[in-house]
């Protein structure tokens, strides 16, 4: 292998990350790659897809809430003088008017500037951003939601959701995303759910979901719609989340009942264990030994 | 180098379980020097294989494998064909044969279908080392269908002492299960109409789509002394240990996959209202407060 597909390699292996594991997987890949030189340069866009997907937040400058990073976060800089690394790795919160740089390696935010938002789509921007916050605080123990406008639309906007829960002393990790595209002159609604968890005492054992969702808006809501158009969407994504969190809870119900079960009994047919001595001279007792004290009692 | 090894262990122990072959085959291909270590400490979903000569099948893993052949433990041959491949003693051979059709019947008995198979080797120190495979793959019967895996891999190494025997055992369970059924399930209640009625029932036309998974392994490890009466006891001791520490286990997988992976999602996301259970809370304190005045 060359240098160029370890790197691939690496890349792939970080992408696979488990919730808040990132760092421990990239010592790994330090170690084994060792060569922090061309590692550092090689994997940045893995990190940085790796950060984008899975909605890593960030500090934002001054402020004192998280905002998401992800490719609805993304500002092209309109700089002259902005690089290629610059233009990349620019992200803003529209709740705060901010927009920051990210380092995908050591999650720093800095050099905050304004943005002014778009004044077609800002008031119901922000009515889906406060009925989401209110949505976040209702459902999520430990959350953080983004809303973000589209470009060149104004009526297409797009909620984002992170948990997380990190808990390596007692070797587990979960993480619960959703998106929700929402665009009230198309009236329609597009969610997909991802949920992540990794138990890791003495084994692995990884719970990973997906679930997508389009469906219709009603009528009722429309971006002049104001504060309660916004509820009613939200009113929306909390009805489909519950439900999917309860058919995820009857889909446990029967993987248990019947998956499990149906690979391996808890015990025999004849509720009881083994009669190993009995099987023994059952099946060979002839074969194996010549006779004398073979196999006891049976 | 262990240094290296210890870290390519502890990505194994991180990344999907369900991806562990590819992973473990990049692994080997960025550090070829280290393929034999890796390849025998991560244990990686068995192969099913065909044995030619009785048409039987059996399982494939790092232990009956020689360069590129696996041996089957019920004609004793390679596939493919090894001239010189690696066999147990004949007296050895003799106690596989024996504790293969044992194992068969431990087998029917808890899984009531799968493969198995048992595989032993002579150690230098005299005694001998040995592992009992044990797969079962449920495949859907219809789309909506659950379907899973269960491949257990015990190690053991057996050191006789006199009239007792002294065993090591090391189990390994690889555990897959994946659902689909939640999307045909939350859709039940809301059949699909035409467009038309769109504006009357609003979600009547929703399209769901999904699954989960559930994936991992778990490794124990345990010793006991046994009673030694003949060569064939070493059947019957390493059998109750192995069946003792499967029904440990596949509790121990219930509580992990079914609870812990469980609780951690609803950790993450409450179905009641927090903000409800607040207020809730509050107005408590607060008549508590006003019945205390």
């Amino acid at each position: 292998m060359d240098s160029a597909e370890r790197i691939e390699a690496a890349s792939k292996f970080l992408l696979q990350s488990p919730p808040g594991e990132i760092n421990d997987v990239l010592n790994d890949v330090r170690n084994i790659i060792s060569d922090d030189d061309s590692l550092q340069a090689g994997v940045l866009p893995a990190l940085r897809e790796y950060n984008t997907t899975q909605f890593t937040t960030a500090d934002v400058p001054g402020h004192q809430h998280q905002s998401i990073v992800s490719e609805a976060a993304r500002i092209s800089s309109s700089r002259e003088d902005a690089g290629e690394e610059e233009s990349l790795d620019r992200y803003w919160d529209p709740r705060s008017r901010t927009s920051f740089r990210f380092d995908h390696l050591s999650l720093e935010t800095s050099d905050p500037e304004h943005v002014e938002p778009d004044e077609e789509s800002e008031p119901f921007r922000a009515a889906l951003e406060t009925a989401s916050l209110a949505y976040l605080q209702a459902h999520y123990h430990d959350g953080v939601v983004s809303v973000f406008p589209t470009q060149g639309s104004s009526s297409r906007f797009i909620i984002q959701i992170v948990a997380n829960k990190y808990n390596p002393n007692n070797y587990w990790s979960g993480r619960w995303r959703s998106e929700y595209t929402i665009d009230t002159s198309a009236k329609t609604l597009e969610g997909k759910i991802l949920v992540n968890v990794h138990y890791y005492e003495q084994g692995n054992v990884q719970l990973s979901t997906t679930h997508s969702v389009s469906l219709t808006l009603p009528p009722a809501i429309t971006s002049s719609g104001g504060a309660s158009s916004a509820s009613k969407a939200l009113a929306l994504i909390e009805d489909e989340e519950g439900k999917y969190q309860t058919s995820l809870n009857d889909a446990y119900a029967e993987m248990s009942e019947k998956t499990f079960k149906g690979l391996r009994r808890a015990l025999p047919m004849t509720r009881s264990k083994l009669d190993w001595d009995r099987v023994m001279g059952y099946k060979l007792g002839a074969e194996l030994t010549n006779s004398k004290n073979a196999f006891g009692a049976a | 180098m262990g240094d290296l090894v210890d870290s390519m262990l502890d990505l194994m122990r991180r990344l999907p379980p369900t991806h562990v072959e590819e992973n473990v085959a990049s692994l080997v291909a960025m550090c070829p020097d280290y393929a034999d270590d890796l390849l025998g400490s991560v244990d990686q979903p068995l192969k099913v294989m065909t044995d030619r000569a009785t048409g039987k099948e059996y399982l494939a893993c790092d232990y009956n494998r020689d360069g590129d052949s696996y041996r089957s433990p019920w004609s004793n041959e390679y596939d493919p064909p090894l001239e010189d491949g690696t066999v147990p003693s004949p007296k050895l051979r003799k106690l596989e044969i024996a504790a293969n059709e044992v194992f068969d019947t431990y087998r029917e008995m808890y899984y009531e279908g799968g493969v198995s198979s048992v595989f032993l080797w002579d150690l230098d120190d005299g005694g001998f080392a040995g592992v009992v495979l044990l797969k079962k793959v449920m495949t859907p019967q219809a789309p909506g269908e659950p379907s899973g895996a269960w491949d257990s891999i015990h190690v053991f190494e057996a050191a006789e002492r006199g009239r007792q025997a002294h065993y090591k055992l090391t189990s390994t369970i690889m555990l897959q299960m994946v659902d689909r059924s939640i999307s045909t399930r939350s859709s039940k209640d809301e059949p699909v109409k035409s467009k038309v009625g769109a504006d009357k029932t609003e979600q009547n036309d929703a399209k769901r789509d999904g699954e989960a998974t559930l994936s991992g392994s778990m490794t124990r490890q345990t010793e006991q002394d046994f009673q030694l009466q003949d060569q064939s006891s070493h059947i019957t001791n390493t059998g109750k240990m192995i069946e003792e520490m499967e029904i440990k286990m596949r509790n121990l997988l219930q509580e992990v996959y079914f609870g812990k992976t469980r609780d951690v999602v609803f950790d993450l996301r409450s179905l009641d209202d927090l903000e409800k259970a607040r207020r809730q809370r509050e107005l408590q304190k607060e008549l508590v407060g006003f019945i205390k005045r």
